[in-house]
């Protein structure tokens, strides 16, 4: 499993409330009888962050992408969306991967 | 070397021998030569059914070599299956094959062929197969060659799949929404290319077109179609309700976050942080840590705890990681090296690290988190030491379980499940009184919690404090009230209580325990146990009528047969009920013996036989197993599954029916040679459960058992070995250490002491690597019994030293050559692992 601050997209320091409202959206956004699948990496991620030992446990005993991955999203949202257009090499690779995707799945 | 030759028919076998051999072969899954065999028989006559099997031949061949990940190969066997249209059988298969393979071009140009013939797919093969093709030929322009007409169909195709990539040229070419509109209508939305359509449609919509509009749009391309990738990717790159997250762009891969940052239009060095830090993720921890220590333009507390989480996977970075953002916190660096230690196996020092990381984190008395860290790190501790021997625990070599747990419940006194985790391992260990005043403290503290009600109930009945422990079961039962635990518990205790009055010649009082007993029973699972006690007090009160019928309903209840009556007559001889009516009851059992044994019974007898009344009564229930000799030997016989013949074996050892035993080991070792289970307890019976009986090849055999347990990490097993050659098969591992402490006792420890300090001051190197290489292999306290063997067998004053005086000396080896200290006074061998 992926580590849950990432998981959930909150901060190693959140509490127990927003924790739980993260959940929440992310569990509206993706219901289990749509995503199953990411319902569960959810489910999960929760469960090890609920309760103030759980989130010691994992702060303390594990390591975490969490600051890697806001620094990445610090970068995705540095422009307005859908100003550009991606190369042809991009979506060859694209169509490429979704066709092997199909035989690897 | 030269090959083996190849075990085939001569050519010249006759064609039915010939034509048999194939098909065997073929049906056996032996491909290759079917294919042989089958090429043979054609060369001869070009029968169809032969060409059909040696198809199904090539094909089996063909996946036996994709199994193995040869795709190239298999592609290359599938070969020979193409028709003459070009066509083959199973072309799904071919295409995984040459896509696995990376042959995009052919794979093109083989699932154009499915397009426009009769070829008979399934529906859903159909729908697939036109899916991957569309894709194909979005990745891979084929043109038609005029030269070779192909049907109209195909060039329908053809002419679909140039429209759809001369709209996505077009709209990465930064057309607008206008000038592809045109471009987008010659996409059939009926075709199988109405994908691409799709998602140029939600790529060109505009900020204010409703997300809902967009969102329907991509969700028309379903889960496992060849353009779902594109779709994820378009997903994240279009704006809507659901802005990207760390997650979601996480989910996405390489090329879809390229997609991503190519569409949102990122600022250069923004993209080139995200490409670049993903390529030093995919290079490594410490490429991704060179590359973050380079980002200056960005927060610089999120590159430190960017850094600080990649620290423990190179801990050789440590000192680079000072020089940037200065010296680390003792809590940082000590809970760095124990990770670093963890990942690399040194359990010694993931330990030290990790006791420093505690004292770090102070005393904590005002600081709540500070306390709770604490209570994590000792909990992990006591996780760590369950699993690896290395780890040490305290001075004394008390267990390191205990010795961590408590100091975890020590920092953080309020975590219930630390505190019941505890009290299973002081009652794994037997020490009594350590439980009761930590359940005594629980219950006190707790005073709801069903799961420490339960300890405390448990504890009281312990101390035969009957009436603290109905209290605490009426408790328990107030929050919980189906908890059958609890109840059965209460219902023995009280059924003890009416045997001692019944032995006492005091049935009325017995009657009086019985009835108060009934308080526990729930009307839906009626208890054997107590009508049969019912039935015999009331049989001793001349209430035979009643008694009988309520012996009937007990009998049943309790299986029935011999397992029902075996039970009864162990009732009646725990109550010391004599004369007439246990005439009676012993002519039942001898009357149920006369069916043959089944597993269930012989299981409802060994669970009879654990309750601890019987245990107390050996010589009332050796009487009673000598009465059942025959039936159980018959029973001997069964093929026993290993989890029921062990309680079986521990229950024939625990009453010395080892006469028993050995025939139950034999009859297994005579089914099953090869299994060590039953060698040991062909030993153990052997030697009546006493290891001083063993002979050198026993002893040898036992120690190669315990090691291989060991290797296969069957604990159980290897500690039963180790149980039984430390003392007493039928002592339970707790148990044993009493035994040992007695037995130290009765001498001078401050002596042994000082013959044992210094003997270890003139301890040559070469023993000490020698002791080491011992620990390692069977861990401490095996390496100790081990040495004390060696020392038993071939030093000079071996065999007279006394067993405390040795062992201790052994101890005293172990720890000099593990690097600790000597062990303290009056400590006590922990409980060994393998």
């Amino acid at each position: 499993m992926r580590d849950p601050f990432t998981v959930l997209g909150v901060d190693e320091s959140a509490g127990d409330a927003e924790i739980r409202r993260r959940y929440l959206a992310l569990v509206r956004d993706f219901p289990p009888d749509h995503a199953p699948d990411r319902f569960r990496e959810y489910r999960a991620a929760y469960e090890a962050l609920s309760d103030e030992r759980k989130r010691l446990e994992m702060t303390l005993l594990h390591t975490n992408a969490a600051a890697l991955s806001r620094l990445s999203m610090a970068a995705v949202h540095a422009a307005s969306p859908g100003s550009s257009r991606p190369t042809k090499q991009t979506l060859a690779a694209l169509l490429a991967e979704g066709i092997m995707r199909t035989v690897t799945d | 070397m030269k090959k083996p030759q190849r075990s085939g028919p001569a050519p010249s076998a006759p064609i039915g021998t010939l034509a048999a051999q194939a098909a065997e072969a073929l049906q056996q899954g032996r491909f290759k030569e079917a294919v042989d065999l089958f090429k043979q028989l054609l060369r001869q006559e070009p029968r169809p059914d032969w060409k059909q099997s040696l198809t199904d031949a090539y094909r089996g061949r063909a996946r036996t070599l994709a199994a193995k990940k040869m795709f190239k190969e298999a592609a290359i066997v599938l070969d020979n299956t193409i028709a003459p249209d070009g066509t083959l059988q199973d072309p799904m298969f071919y295409l995984h094959c040459l896509l696995r393979d990376g042959q995009l071009q052919k794979a093109a140009v083989h699932a154009l062929q499915y397009i426009g013939t009769e070829r008979r797919l399934a529906a859903a093969e159909h729908a697939a197969l036109e899916a991957l093709t569309a894709a194909l030929l979005m990745a891979v322009p084929l043109r038609a060659d005029p030269a070779r007409p192909i049907p109209a169909e195909r060039t329908r195709w053809l002419k679909l799949a140039a429209a759809a990539r001369e709209a996505l040229a077009a709209w990465v070419a930064g057309a607008s929404a206008e000038a592809m509109e045109p471009l987008l209508n010659r996409i059939s939305l009926r075709s199988a290319f109405r994908p691409v359509r799709l998602l140029l449609k939600s790529l060109i919509s505009t900020p204010q077109d409703a997300e809902r509009s967009r969102r329907l749009l991509l969700e028309a391309i379903p889960p496992g179609s060849p353009f779902l990738a594109f779709r994820e990717a378009v997903e994240a790159a279009m704006p809507g309700e659901r802005t990207l997250d760390a997650d979601g762009w996480h989910r996405l891969t390489p090329v879809q976050q390229a997609f991503v940052t190519e569409a949102r239009g990122l600022p250069a060095a923004a993209a080139q942080f995200l490409a670049r830090s993903a390529e030093a993720a995919r290079s490594g921890p410490a490429t991704l840590f060179g590359f973050l220590l380079k980002q200056s333009d960005l927060p610089r507390a999120e590159i430190r705890s960017a850094c600080l989480n990649l620290l423990p996977q190179i801990p050789d970075r440590l000192a680079q990681f000072e020089k940037s953002f200065g010296p680390l916190t003792e809590l940082e660096r000590s809970r760095i090296q124990a990770l670093a230690a963890e990942a690399r196996g040194d359990w010694g020092k993931a330990e030290r690290s990790w006791r420093v990381a505690a004292t770090a984190l102070g005393d904590g008395h005002e600081d709540r988190q500070a306390r709770l860290s604490r209570g994590v790190v000792f909990r992990h501790l006591a996780r760590l030491a369950s699993q690896h021997p290395e780890i040490e625990g305290g001075e004394t070599l008390d267990d390191p379980v205990i010795f961590y747990l408590e100091r975890s419940c020590d920092a953080d006194p309020d975590y219930v499940p630390a505190v019941l985790d505890l009290i299973g391992h002081y009652r794994e260990e037997s020490r009594d009184k350590d439980w009761h005043r930590l359940a005594d403290d629980a219950v006190r503290r707790f005073p709801d919690n069903s799961a420490v009600l339960l300890q405390a109930t448990q504890s009281a009945m312990a101390r035969k404090a009957y009436k603290k422990a109905a209290g605490f079961a009426h408790k328990l039962l107030r929050i919980d009230p189906i908890n059958p635990g609890v109840r059965r518990q209460m219902i023995e205790l009280q059924v003890a209580h009416a045997r001692k009055q019944m032995r006492a010649a005091r049935p009325d009082l017995a009657a009086k325990e019985l009835a108060a007993a009934a308080e526990w029973e729930r009307a839906d699972a009626p208890s054997a146990l107590l009508r049969i006690a019912h039935a015999l007090v009331e049989l001793r009160t001349g209430q035979g009528e009643q008694a009988q019928a309520r012996l009937r309903e007990g009998v049943a209840l309790a299986g029935g047969g011999v397992a029902g009556w075996f039970r009864t007559a162990l009732e009646a001889e725990l109550m010391k009920l004599t004369g007439r009516d246990a005439k009676l009851l012993h002519q039942e059992l001898g009357r149920a013996r006369a069916t043959p044994p089944t597993r269930e019974a012989v299981m409802a007898v060994v669970l009879t036989l654990s309750q601890p009344d019987a245990l107390e009564n050996k010589r009332a229930v050796a009487g009673l197993l000598f009465g059942m000799r025959t039936w159980l030997l018959q029973a001997a016989a069964i093929d026993w599954p290993p989890t029921e013949f062990q309680a079986l074996a521990e229950t024939l050892t625990r009453f010395e029916a080892f006469e028993l035993l050995h025939e139950y080991a034999r009859a297994a070792r005579r089914r099953e040679p090869g299994n060590p289970d039953w060698r040991f307890h062909e030993i153990v019976a052997r030697t009546q459960g006493d290891a001083a009986r063993l002979s050198m090849d026993e002893m040898d055999d036992l120690m190669q058992m315990a090691v291989a347990a060991a290797a296969r990490q069957d604990f159980h097993a290897a500690a039963r070995i180790e149980r039984f050659l430390g003392g007493d098969a039928r002592m339970p591992s707790g148990r044993r250490r009493r035994a040992v402490e007695s037995l130290t006792d009765d001498f001078d420890t401050e002596d042994i002491q000082t013959q044992v300090a210094a003997m270890m001051d003139t301890m040559p190197k070469g023993m000490t690597d020698g002791v080491r290489e011992l620990v390692m292999a069977f861990g401490r306290d095996r390496a100790v019994t081990h040495m004390i063997e060696q020392f038993r067998a071939s030093a000079p004053g071996g065999p007279d030293m006394p067993e405390p005086v040795l062992r201790a000396l052994c101890e005293a080896m172990v720890a000099k050559a593990m690097g600790g200290g000597l062990p303290g006074r009056g400590s006590t061998p922990r409980k060994g692992r393998f």
